[in-house]
């Protein structure tokens, strides 16, 4: 969209040159991208050519909205998305460290030092950060009830990043919620299950958790009910329009008669489908007070909704693919796909299913649902921009707390990790290390301080004081993180500041390995070439 | 009422349908026209086909076109892509989600044009009136204005948005984002389906594709204009499957169009193998997922014989589209008859046929050819003159004037002349059996569907035509002493005659693409083979797109037997 980073382009001509221009490529995007990290950061408003805006606090939105053209910083860019696709987030921090580390080796390699020797320490320590965060991460026990209160502290720490404070804080309980509602024990999480739904609503900000499912979409009859309790929900992919059949190879009508027969037949078919479901309806509902709800996936025309809404009946069609899945989740019964031999165990259960009308957008809430493992999370803004940039952040927050049921450990935020880590390498790692490679090690240690400098940079404290308050503190023996109020040293485990474990592992791994191909560049080209298409 | 959603990806697709567009919005506004032309308040074409009716927040009733629009993001030029139709809030730069920091990036505002300028101020009323110290006549005003803003156009159309007047529904228009993809590397399939594959751009398209169906009462088809010069086969491609999955019996009717510059010699050798491959594999691929197919768009339309009407200058884009979508609209026709069987007329239209119908008389019959040709004449000649032999083809790569004695054909005529007033009902059918009679050797099977309702010419409509035509389409004999060519201004309506038509003429077409496929992609130690792979396709892949080349050969020419070395390049 509107933020253009360092010159298009440039070819590569000499080995040094080149080096430059990936230190330069990776510095570029560390600078676009470092007053976005943290609950101190600064939030992001594009405005495209025709008055388009986009609002983004997100590493991995802010890159992908960017016209890089630099190959170079194309490469890092794909490394943070790429980190943000798998343990979704910490996009900002791979950007900054990858940034960092390049920054560390330019002074290193302007003293005369290799660059190879230079990947070797990085390679070092890297090993030794990834033991070393084995030993730092506070392990999370995930029974059949887990702890909800990590759980929330997790989502907190995401959502406050994303979020202004009020705003973060309800929807950490939904979020947590969302996510212990689908869980299944023993099964992966599939967050799928988490339906996002959305409302364009004037003035106000507010989002809820659904236990059911909410569907963009409404009955089309004007005789249907627009709500009802007590319902069967039959959940279907059965078509009940009328279509015109295949017809065998050279023939066409040949007159009008010929033509009504045929679409009589037709008709019949799809008659005696619709006639099959009103059967099953009159059978478990007659005599009581209860509802018949058919959600189909397929579509569902004129005469078929005349015959359903005269037996009582609330149809909806063409509903999603997915949500056939999640009404079966959410309701019960199963999702069928013929209405030969239909019982009643195929059916789910609402205990309310009612509709919704904005303007010509109609909204189907089906809640009050026996044992949900299914829920709908339904966010309303007033554009939207504000609409999306609530959606990216409601998403970071159920990946974090998946990462923390799946990940049975947590890391200490605040910059914590990063400088006992750095502190690690220096005064146990670094001496271990045989010859110049121990400048590599020591690049890397530094490196890692990014994080805490960019976060006490962010909140306009002094970098220099922060840092030297930091690490005296933990060399006293405390685990410290930045308190980015005050610029002094706090406990993140006492203000509740905690990092998914499996993001900050794939921080660790992924950014050396970028710096290194952008270091030894004849790597790079070749690895430029793997990650994009000949042409 | 059966309705179709019509989806344009690409951008010359989308300046066809920008222009196709046109042509409905000046139908619905001549229909609501007391002193304009009665046809159009007569014509018995239903727009709610085309249209879906909606309703704002704030109760406002919309009717747009029922339309998924797919191009590169930066492709809407000043137009928003949600528009401005639905939007109310009153200050949607103000952040209500973050206290902290906010910086602003704002690019450089796209200029409206003045064409969109004064369109703006016509929908939103007039706005500050001018001092009325001058006493103009309003009418001249309007004249000079009108003359401003057609050659506004001409000198400089930039995006397909730049001509468009019409509001679309928010949920039309669909950038795609193709992170850090060169816009100029996007020209093959490989990079399409990889620009797909990015977050949930695929999933977002389904979605609105589903919205729109649910809508529908019974979608009678599906029209799909595709520009498949590049990266655009293998987004449409995506999207065809999923078409054909979620709604498995409603057919796709899908145009293939390219522009002239698709047809700018490759560069490289590497290029040219590139481009043959490109097109071998998305013909293949997307005739898999369609009912009919009809490739359209010539090198050059002003090398072709419809030069002798229209003086199209090939290199604008805003000129060559404009005579594409005047064939499409005439193909629609049909479609939107009042449909009460197929026998049943009235004094307007004659000849409905929904879309599956078209599909099952070209593909569904004979020889099950899917691949259609487009003719058309435009404007049509008056009733004296054989209306067949003044068509000319639309699609490349065919042989011309194939003898064809097992051809299906399907003929649409709108607003035809004759003796200087419009021909009836009749008059039309009478002339067009007349002119099935005098051909040498006739189709098998042909259909005509005649309206009486010619094509309106819209303001924004190119000035293509030459000083022949007059301001009803009709030829002139004397032409007026006009050097310059003729638009908007000068031209109110002309009458029109397309023709679908299946024949051995799609045979070199085919042929190309089957050998491009075996010499590049399967022969031992083809050139191509890596670049296969590389757009995902694997050995097997790429025989069955090759098998189901040389069946369509095959069911065209059952001697040829597909085989290579043949005589028809
Ligand atoms: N309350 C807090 N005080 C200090 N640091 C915090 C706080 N909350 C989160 N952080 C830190 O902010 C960083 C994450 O910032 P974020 O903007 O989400 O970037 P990323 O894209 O890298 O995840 C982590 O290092 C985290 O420990
Ligand atoms: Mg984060």
């Amino acid at each position: 969209m509107s933020i253009r980073v360092l010159n298009p382009n440039a070819e590569v001509l000499n080995k040094s040159s080149a080096l430059h221009m990936n230190i330069n490529a990776a510095r570029g995007l560390q600078d676009v991208l470092k007053t976005n990290l943290g609950p101190k950061g600064t939030i992001k408003m594009l405005v495209g050519g025709a008055g388009d805006i986009k609002i983004t606090k997100d590493g991995n939105t802010l890159l992908k909205e960017m016209q890089i053209q630099n190959p170079t910083a194309i490469m890092i860019a794909r490394t943070a998305v790429a980190q943000d696709d798998t343990s979704g987030d910490g996009t900002t921090s791979t950007v900054l460290f990858i940034g960092e580390l390049m920054k560390q080796s330019e002074r290193c390699i302007g003293e005369g030092m290799h660059p190879r020797v230079l990947v070797d320490g990085f390679d070092i320590a890297k090993r030794a950060t990834l033991e070393f965060l084995e030993r730092f991460k506070t392990p999370v026990v995930m029974g059949d009830a887990p702890d909800k209160e990590i759980l929330k502290m997790v989502a907190r720490t995401t959502l406050r990043t994303k979020l202004y404070e009020t705003l973060a804080d309800q929807l950490t309980d939904i979020v947590v919620n969302a996510v212990l509602c689908i869980r299944k024990h023993d099964e992966p999480i599939d967050l799928f299950m988490v339906e996002i739904m959305h409302m364009r609503h004037k003035f106000d900000v507010d989002t809820r958790l659904v236990e059911g499912l909410v569907l963009d979409h409404g009955s089309r009859h004007p005789d249907m009910k627009r709500r009802v309790e007590n319902c069967y929900i039959l959940t279907c992919n059965v078509s009940l329009e009328y279509d015109k059949s295949e017809i065998n190879a050279g023939f066409f009508y040949s007159n009008a008669e010929q033509r009504e027969n045929m679409v009589a037949a037709e008709r019949r078919q799809v008659d005696e489908r619709v006639q099959k479901i009103i059967e099953l309806k009159n059978k478990v509902c007659s005599g009581t007070d209860k509802n018949f709800v058919v959600i189909n996936q397929k579509g569902i025309d004129p005469p078929s909704l005349d015959l359903l809404a005269r037996a009582g009946i609330v149809a909806l069609r063409r509903a999603k693919r997915r949500n056939m899945e999640r009404l079966v989740l959410a309701c019960g019964g199963e999702a069928v796909n013929s209405v030969e031999g239909l019982t009643e165990d195929s059916l789910g259960w609402a205990g309310l299913v009612y509709e919704h009308v904005l303007g010509e957008e109609k909204y189907t809430f089906v809640e009050n649902v026996k044992n949900p493992h299914s829920c709908t999370i339904l966010i309303k803004g007033p554009n939207d921009h504000t609409i999306a940039q609530i959606k990216d952040a409601v998403r970071d927050g159920l990946r974090s707390v998946k990462n923390t049921i799946e990940d049975e450990a947590v890391v200490l935020g605040a910059g914590a990790f990063e400088v006992a880590a750095r502190q690690h390498l220096i005064t146990n790692v670094k001496k271990t290390v045989q010859g110049r490679a121990q400048l590599g090690v020591e690049a890397f240690a530094d490196a890692l301080l990014v994080v805490p400098k960019t976060l006490a940079e962010n909140s306009g404290l002094d970098t220099q004081d922060v840092i030297i308050a930091l690490t005296g503190e933990h060399d006293r023996g405390n685990v410290v993180g930045l308190n980015q109020q005050t610029g002094e040293p706090i406990d993140p485990r006492m203000e509740g500041i905690f990092d998914n474990y499996s993001v900050k592992r794939q921080i660790i791994n992924s950014g050396p390995v970028i710096a290194s191909q952008l270091l030894l560049v004849d790597e790079v080209i070749r690895a430029g070439r793997n990650m994009r298409k000949p042409s | 009422m059966r309705e179709i959603v019509t989806i344009q990806v690409g951008d010359f697709a989308n300046y066809i349908g920008s222009h196709f567009w046109n042509f409905q919005d000046e139908l619905l506004g001549l229909a609501e026209d007391p002193h304009g032309d009665s046809i159009f308040r007569s014509s018995s074409l239903n727009m709610d086909v085309l249209y879906r009716t909606g309703e704002t927040h704030q109760g406002i009733p919309t009717y747009n076109p029922r339309l998924i629009s797919i191009g590169l993001q930066g492709s809407l030029g000043s137009l928003s892509s949600t528009g401005s139709l639905y939007t109310s809030d009153p200050d949607p730069s103000d952040i209500i989600t973050w206290s902290g920091n906010v910086s602003r990036y704002a690019s450089e505002p796209q200029q409206k044009n003045l064409f969109l300028q004064t369109l703006y101020e016509e929908q939103t009323g007039p706005s500050a009136v001018s001092n009325d110290a001058d006493v103009v006549s309003p009418t001249l005003q309007r004249e000079v204005h009108d003359k401003d803003r057609v050659e506004c156009l001409e000198k400089g159309v930039q995006y397909w948005t730049d001509f468009s007047k019409v509001q679309y529904h928010p949920r039309s228009l669909y950038e795609l984002h193709s992170s850090w993809t060169d816009v100029k590397q996007f020209d093959n399939y490989g990079t399409g389906k990889d620009v797909l594959s990015e977050g949930l751009q695929g999933e977002e398209m389904n979605e609105r594709m589903r919205l729109f169906v649910e809508e529908c009462d019974h979608v009678q088809g599906i029209q799909f204009i595709l520009d498949d010069s590049g990266g655009f086969s293998g987004v449409a491609a995506e999207y065809l499957e999923n078409i054909a999955d979620e709604y498995t019996n409603t057919p796709v009717l899908l145009y293939t169009v390219r522009d002239p510059h698709a047809y700018i010699h490759a560069k490289s050798q590497k290029d040219s193998i590139t481009r043959s491959l490109h097109d071998a594999v998305s013909f293949s691929t997307l005739s898999s997922y369609c009912k009919l197919m009809v490739p359209i768009g010539l090198p050059s339309l002003s090398r072709s014989k419809l030069s002798s009407t229209l003086h199209v200058e090939d290199q604008k884009l805003f000129h060559c589209s404009a005579v594409y979508a005047a064939a499409l609209h005439s193909i629609s026709i049909p479609f939107r008859m009042d449909m009460r069987g197929p026998t049943v007329n009235t004094a307007y239209v004659s000849g409905a046929v929904d879309v599956g119908g078209i599909i099952q008389m070209l593909a569904g019959q004979g020889r099950q050819n899917m691949v259609a040709t487009l003719d058309v004449a435009m404007p049509a000649p008056s009733l004296t003159g054989s209306i067949l032999r003044s068509l000319n083809s639309l699609t490349p790569e065919v042989e011309e004037d194939v003898d064809d004695s097992q051809a299906l054909e399907s003929l649409i005529t709108h607003g035809m002349l004759h003796a200087g007033r419009r021909a009836s009902l009749s008059e039309v059918n009478d002339s067009i059996v007349a002119a099935y009679d005098c051909e040498m050797s006739k189709p098998k099977f042909s259909h005509a569907s005649v309206s009486l309702c010619p094509l309106p010419i819209p303001l924004p409509f190119p000035s293509i035509f030459r000083s022949c035509v007059g301001r009803q389409g009709e030829l002139l004999e004397t032409p007026t002493e006009m050097t310059q060519t003729k638009g908007s201004l000068d031209i109110d309506s002309i009458p029109m005659a397309a023709r679908l038509r299946s024949s051995r003429a799609v045979m070199p077409l085919i042929m190309k693409r089957l050998e491009n496929l075996r010499k590049f992609g399967m022969q031992r130690g083809a050139l191509g083979g890596g670049l296969l792979q590389n757009w995902g396709f694997g050995r097997e892949e790429i025989e069955d797109m090759g098998e189901v080349m040389a069946k369509m050969v095959m069911q065209l020419d059952p001697h040829s037997q597909g085989s290579s070395g043949s005589d028809w390049d």
